[in-house]
């Protein structure tokens, strides 16, 4: 599966894309802290901090880190601030 | 009087260019506040509702706030309040920096203006010789043919030189001289844009106002309000902000387009092809870019772009509805697009829609103006200075979608991207639902920063693209809020930083004004602010069947995303629920 980064994740990442393996939301979010620790600023007992949001495939905005991820799951982390 | 106001506000007739002070009653102050709220209770008794906005007795009022002049980051700003002659209905416009804390220091919270001048002029009050808290400023009505065309910013330049040290200025450009019905109000290089205020001032002939004043407010508890500003101040260089420092708005292109709610060609696709290529990312790698500070402001949104020999402050908003919107996705193009609007003292939204509508017109052969096509950088540029001096099928644009469509017929109206008359910003509704139902009820039009009903969307309280009546009171929450920050007045862009809004407004309110204001009475003032606009739409003629959104929105679901589907029965049932709990 890939993590797909927007706003401030996306610079903090330095990459748009990420592929990674995970079965939960806070296994994914564990992942990505072990492959790009500055992103531990933001995570906190597998939950995003409230100024990043989590999107399952463009659809749902989810939080609980028991949420389960398949295979061709792409998980989006972008500024949870989407106003203009 | 209480703290943190003058208690009155100045009212200039510039026909003759006489003046008075007209007490404002302290329990007037605390049920509105200022800015927006202000405004709109200064406009209910001057009977502005019956009026043509473009009328010379039809009042324009500038509205401060208490917080103006404090030590409060992001609090330098001020509220631009008239009828619309755009929507014919509310509207209230914001700007920030040095004329807000200048018009303040001229002893007044409100500075109301109407008549009209015999020529082209400047309005000039000079608040700095004033004394005393019945003293008044001099008033004086000048010349300003000199500037008959110019640019908001010569015109700012050229007043501050020759009216001397001091001075703020706000002014219109050609847009708002040539009445254009979505001209703006500009200040240091930002715009009270929306609903064309800057045509209101055109119609009185008032190419700018020059201010200067050295009166202050007092403050009840200067000690408190210290620790407050230092404290919101120090928070808003955390990681609430870090999007609009770091990137600015713009960021916001590319995050749209991947959710398929990125307006395109007229709204005719939720996502544009070429997004990279107008993207801050995209802009960054190839353009260098400096950053910028509203006064008093320690965010720092402003995200100036390198454009030839000069720069463009550019926002998402711009480049969705000069790119995106009518299918331009020449990064040069559109930047010079959204400079030259400022220049013009024009909306971008509204030039933005209303230039996609005529694009969408002109494919169908509805309009014969075979330059105008979707994806034409030149084009695009082209018709915003036709609409800017309203010359050609300018004329006709520069009257904005709604009114463009009832004259070219053939059932545009159909597909004009309106609410109420004023043009939709970048939020695809389908896509969006909640915030389609914050864009059909709201008092001024479909408008963003009026509702933050996109937070919603953008969150796991709704599904986006199938939500239910349980979006309606988050709808009402993310008004009543926005109402309140246009009051007391807050930058927007500082709300994720408060852990509890209402209850933090309340102290900052209290330390400026010594009131023992609560977080419940916040609430119910925010209600008394949105139905004060609403009772303005009222007397201004507002029917129910205003409260939605284009048929384009409501007959199919959005190409490649079937799932964003929104129907007439969908968004009238939201709509219905909205009304019943604002017991309208």
């Amino acid at each position: 599966m890939y993590i797909e980064f927007f706003g401030i994740p996306r610079q903090r990442a330095g990459i748009p894309k990420l592929e990674v393996h995970a079965d939960t939301l806070g296994q994914l979010l564990g992942t990505l802290v072990r492959q790009m620790p500055p992103f531990g600023e933001f995570i906190t007992a597998d939950r995003l901090h409230s100024e990043f949001l989590a999107n399952l495939n463009g659809d749902q905005f989810i939080s609980d880190p028991a949420t389960r991820l398949v295979d061709d799951d792409c998980v989006i982390i972008l500024s949870a601030d989407a106003g203009g | 009087m209480p703290f943190g106001y003058h208690g009155s506000y100045l009212r200039i007739d510039v026909s003759n260019g006489t003046a008075e002070n007209i007490p404002v009653a302290e329990a007037i102050l605390r049920q509105f506040i200022g800015g927006s709220g202000l405004g709109v209770k200064l406009l209910l008794d001057e009977g502005a509702a019956v009026l043509d906005p473009l009328a010379p007795e039809a009042p324009l009022v500038f509205a401060f706030s208490p917080l103006v002049g404090s030590p409060l980051t992001t609090s330098a700003k001020f509220a631009v309040v008239s009828k619309s002659p755009l929507t014919e209905r509310i509207n209230d416009s914001l700007a920030s920096s040095g004329f807000a804390i200048a018009g303040k220091r001229c002893g007044c919270d409100a500075i109301v203006i109407v008549g009209r001048a015999p020529d082209l002029s400047v309005l000039v009050i000079d608040g700095a010789d004033a004394e005393g808290v019945s003293s008044r400023p001099k008033i004086r009505v000048e010349t300003a043919l000199e500037y008959s065309g110019a640019t908001c910013q010569e015109t700012e330049i050229g007043l501050k030189a020759r009216l001397g040290a001091g001075y703020r200025v706000a002014s219109i450009g050609a847009g708002g001289e040539h009445l254009v019905r979505y001209a703006t109000i500009s200040h240091d290089g930002r715009h009270a844009g929306r609903g064309g205020s800057g045509a209101v001032l055109g119609a009185k002939n008032i190419k700018a106002i020059a201010l200067r004043g050295k009166q202050r407010a007092e403050w009840a508890h200067p000690g408190e309000l210290t620790a407050i500003s230092k404290s919101l101040s120090k928070r808003s260089f955390g990681p609430a902000t870090a999007k609009y420092r770091e990137l600015g708005t713009a960021t916001n292109l590319l995050t749209f387009n991947r959710f398929g709610a990125l307006p395109t060609r007229n709204f005719q696709s939720g996502t544009f092809d070429e997004a990279a290529s107008l993207s801050a990312e995209g802009l960054s790698t190839t353009r260098s870019r400096v950053r910028e500070s509203c006064v008093n402001c320690t965010i720092g949104c402003e995200h100036i772009y390198s454009l030839g020999t000069s720069g463009v402050r550019i926002e998402y908003e711009s480049l969705f509805a000069l790119g995106s919107l009518c299918g331009v996705g020449d990064a040069d193009a559109v930047l010079r697009a959204s400079q030259r609007c400022d220049q013009l003292g024009i909306d971008t939204i509204s030039t933005g829609g209303t230039i996609a509508f005529a694009m969408e017109c002109v494919e169908r052969g509805w309009l014969d103006e075979p330059w105008l096509t979707f994806g034409s950088g030149d084009a695009l540029l082209r018709a915003i200075d036709l609409i800017g001096s309203r010359k050609g099928i300018g004329d006709l644009l520069a009257e904005g979608s709604r009114r463009a469509a009832h004259e070219i017929g053939h059932d545009s109206i159909v597909f004009a991207p309106q609410v109420k008359g004023l043009e939709i910003p970048g939020y695809e509704p389908r896509a969006l639902q909640t915030m389609a139902l914050g864009f059909a009820v709201g008092a001024r039009g479909a408008d963003h920063n009026r509702s933050g009903a996109y937070e919603v969307d953008f969150s796991d309280k709704v599904d986006r693209r199938h939500v239910t009546l349980d979006a309606v009171q988050y709808a009402i929450d993310t008004e009543d809020k926005a109402a309140l920050m246009d009051s007391l007045i807050i930058c927007k862009f500082l709300r994720g930083v408060f852990d509890d809004f209402h209850a933090e407004a309340a102290e900052i309110l209290r330390s400026v004004t010594g009131w023992d204001v609560s977080a419940d009475e916040l609430r119910e003032t925010a209600k008394r602010i949105v139905a004060a606009k609403r009772q303005f739409n009222l007397l201004a003629g507002w029917t129910p069947a205003e409260d939605t959104l284009p048929q384009r929105f409501l007959n199919a679901p959005l190409p490649n995303d079937p799932e964003a589907s929104l129907t007439g029965e969908k968004l009238g049932a939201l709509v219905a629920e909205y009304h019943r709990q604002r017991a309208w």
